[in-house]
């Protein structure tokens, strides 16, 4: 399993990368953390990549590779990489690779971690990441980019965790929003695993539009709590009746981590008509995980 | 399959948008008083300037797409096509590029470093004129991307030396980084060598046959206003940006050391400097004759012949879609004049503004400078050229002063981060703010604008 997590600065990534390698540790994911940077006008591209190679000889180096720098750091003092004394991290060894630049890092940080520079807009590139490997989950942390939410549910292909306001002081609890989808089953093993790992109580929601609660709503809340249950992981249930999307922003506040399941409708009609999962992660104040069925 | 349809369109809205426009305009009837011809290119350049300013795809195709729709459109045959799209000014754009590379591999940026800290000392102030008057004296002849690609190392190494905190001297950072990039930019309008625009709006002077401008009256009109503006940038810049630290020992006698460690001047590096004297100097008496591109391209020559620069590093470096990019917007700037579109527009614009005065003068002089003005700071500096270049030269007048104020106006390219290569390189630091660019740039603008008037109006007509 491989987790890919995107940083932009040290000041604005801190937190998802410290609550993003933990949740990636706790599935014993790997981790690429790729920065994605500003892409120079392609009328200038060449002048600026001269301008570049110049500074680099005077060990000046694209600012993408000290925001990795950071982050590697980062990883070794939180212990997401064992702190060895061979430091690991050489701007000399960014390779490029077709679109991107990745760095080739020694030992068991290889295996562990990479390290990947992309210039271009951050959706975009995004994919054009998840085309070269094969990611499980995308983490990026919350933004206030009006179409965010729906592009990053819309066009990449993995399940995607998003870090709105986190305070990593803080306790969170899940709440594990359930419903009939086919997305559901694998958002509670998600819920359940990072339950699990990080110690976090879990709170299963079930809402209705209506005073009754369908076979497929019963069923899915049932099976959620089995499967807590047998991984022992400290839960309680609700039943709302309402509007899902405010119950799960209101229910959720900003102590909560909600996870949910990705919508099935098709493509066009969330283009024209959003979905449950791009409403709530557009509306939430908190880090929300919204996983994909496969 | 859907999904990636209505990713394809999002990601290449505008291309559809442009395409959309061109289908609509088409579809008009002509205007009076202009040919289908002239008509079809104005729509051309319309949904040109679109794809330069958002690139939704390739610049190469976009060169293309210029050259194909010429034919499709029937504007002119293949063989025009063709014979337009190559000119000396692309061959001085392709060997400016190229005699970028070769001069910025020689590694003389040290040598450079330690030639502007040695005559300014260590007070800040007068390493930022230093940089300022240097950038702008250097870029006049080599050009400003070369020069802002040698002097950016020198100035971030003195940044790192005075603080490794990049917050501590933020003030400073940007103040060094200002420095270069509108030393550079602003020395580009000394020569016809400090930009490819400027040989481009020579180029169409001489293609219309409305004139020729040499190297050194180039120099006799241009060169002063670049003296008179050094010094009003040093207060400008040194206005806006305040440093933390106004004397900088330390961080200079660290680079000292740094730059004392590339040894001595070595023999490679003196012929390097000594074949662009030998391009200077071509340029200066030969151009009139063999045009400034051929110069150029004698140097890139010399320089592969001497071994001082490999093939494989200039063509890695040499961006082929720019100078593909500027023989299709130069062709089809040919047609504007020939299907007399320019000629159309120049009126229209002329009758337009006479709702705010009556003075032609006054037009020719918004539209060459003020739009130049904004416009570079929009679509860069060289494609404005370009794009305006036929328009303002059929608006009447002295058309070798009109053409040479609008490749001046060209450069005042202060205002964003697209503005010009050198704007560019230095946001590619990740230090400086699309803010910042505004903070300094209206005053740079507002400067600029103000000392080209007044040579205009003043010294030039005393010139002859």
């Amino acid at each position: 399993m491989k987790f890919l997590l995107a940083v932009s600065s040290q000041e604005f990534s801190e937190s998802t990368l410290r609550m993003g390698s933990k949740v990636a540790k706790s599935f014993g994911a790997q981790l690429a953390v790729v920065y994605v940077g500003p892409k120079p006008k392609e009328l200038y591209a060449g002048r600026v990549s001269l301008a570049r190679d110049t500074l680099a000889k005077w060990e000046i180096y694209h600012p993408g590779i000290e925001v990795l720098r950071w982050a590697f750091d980062d990883l070794k003092t939180s212990g997401f990489l064992e702190n060895s004394d061979d430091n690991g991290f050489n701007p000399l060894n960014m390779v490029e690779e077709k679109d991107r630049y990745r760095m080739a890092l020694p030992g068991s940080y290889g295996q562990d971690i990479d390290l990947i520079l992309r210039e271009g807009d951050i959706i975009d590139e995004l994919r054009r990441e998840c085309s070269e490997d094969e990611y499980t989950v995308s983490i990026i942390g919350g933004s206030k980019g009006r179409n965010m939410a729906h592009d990053l549910l819309q066009y990449l292909p993995t399940s995607v965790l998003v870090m709105k306001n986190v305070n990593l002081d803080h306790h969170y609890r899940i709440l594990l929003c359930v419903d009939d989808s086919s997305a559901t089953d694998r958002a509670v093993r998600f819920g359940a695993t990072i339950a699990k790992q990080m110690n976090f109580p879990v709170t299963i929601m079930t809402v209705s539009k209506t005073e009754e609660f369908g076979p497929g709503y019963s069923g899915a809340a049932e099976a959620a709590s089995q499967h807590l249950e047998s991984q022992q992981v400290d839960h309680e249930q609700k039943f709302i009746t309402g509007d899902p999307v405010n119950s799960f922003i209101e229910t959720a506040g900003e102590d909560h981590l909600i996870v949910m399941g990705s919508s099935s409708k098709s493509a066009l009609a969330k283009f024209f008509l959003g979905s449950k999962p791009m409403k709530t992660l557009e509306k939430a104040n908190c880090p929300i995980l919204v996983v994909r069925d496969k | 399959m859907i999904l990636n349809i209505i990713y394809w369109a999002t990601q290449r809205k505008w291309l559809l948008i442009s395409l959309f426009l061109a289908t609509v305009l088409y579809l008009l009837p002509t205007p009076q008083g202009l040919t289908a011809a002239g008509y079809h290119t104005i729509i051309i350049v319309l949904s040109t300037i679109l794809l330069i300013i958002f690139e939704p795809i390739p610049l190469p195709a976009v060169a293309m797409l210029i050259l194909v729709f010429q034919v499709l459109f029937g504007i002119a045959t293949p063989n025009q096509v063709a014979s337009s799209f190559m000119s000396d000014a692309v061959f001085f754009i392709m060997g400016s590029l190229m005699l970028a590379v070769a001069i910025v591999s020689q590694d003389l940026d040290t040598r450079l470093a330690l030639g502007i800290i040695n005559i300014t000392g260590h007070k800040t102030w007068r390493i930022i004129a230093g940089f300022v008057a240097v950038c702008a004296l250097l870029s006049s002849f080599i050009g400003e991307h070369t020069v802002t690609a040698m002097m950016m190392p020198v100035g971030l190494t003195l940044v790192r030396h005075t603080s490794r905190d990049p917050k501590k001297v933020a003030g400073l950072t940007s103040l060094i980084l200002f420095s270069i990039a509108y030393g550079s930019a602003m020395g580009s309008i000394g020569t016809p060598s400090g930009g490819g625009r400027n040989v481009i709006m020579i180029g169409y002077l001489s293609q219309f046959g409305m004139g020729n401008l040499t190297y050194l009256d180039w120099m006799k009109y241009a060169y002063p206003i670049l003296l008179i503006e050094i010094p009003l940038a040093i207060m400008i810049l040194w206005w806006t940006f305040r440093p933390e630290k106004m004397i900088l020992d330390s961080a200079v006698r660290k680079l000292k050391v740094q730059v004392a460690r590339s040894g001595q001047i070595t023999g490679s590096q003196i012929t390097a400097m000594g074949v662009f004297v030998l391009v200077f100097l071509g340029w200066v008496f030969l151009s009139p004759k063999i045009g400034l591109g051929i110069v150029a391209l004698m140097g890139v020559v010399l320089y592969l012949a001497m071994g001082l620069v490999e093939w494989q590093d200039l063509n890695r470096n040499t961006n082929w879609g720019v100078i593909m990019l500027f023989g299709s917007a130069i062709s089809i700037g040919i047609q504007m004049k020939d299907t007399g579109a320019a000629l159309w527009v120049a009126n229209n614009v002329i009758e337009g503004l006479q709702v705010i005065t009556s003075n032609v003068d006054f037009s020719r002089s918004f539209v060459s400078i003020f739009l130049t003005a904004g416009l570079t700071n929009i679509l860069s500096n060289a494609a404005t050229v370009a794009v305006l270049g036929p328009i303002v030269l059929n608006m009447g007048g002295n058309a070798v002063m009109v053409a040479l104020s609008t490749a001046l106006a060209s450069a005042f390219a202060y205002l964003t981060v697209v503005a010009s290569p050198t704007c560019m390189i230095i946001h590619s630091s990740g230090l400086v703010k699309p803010s910042d660019y505004l903070r300094a740039g209206w005053k740079m603008t507002v400067m600029s604008i103000t000392v080209l008037l007044l040579f205009i109006h003043l010294f030039w007509p005393l010139m002859g």
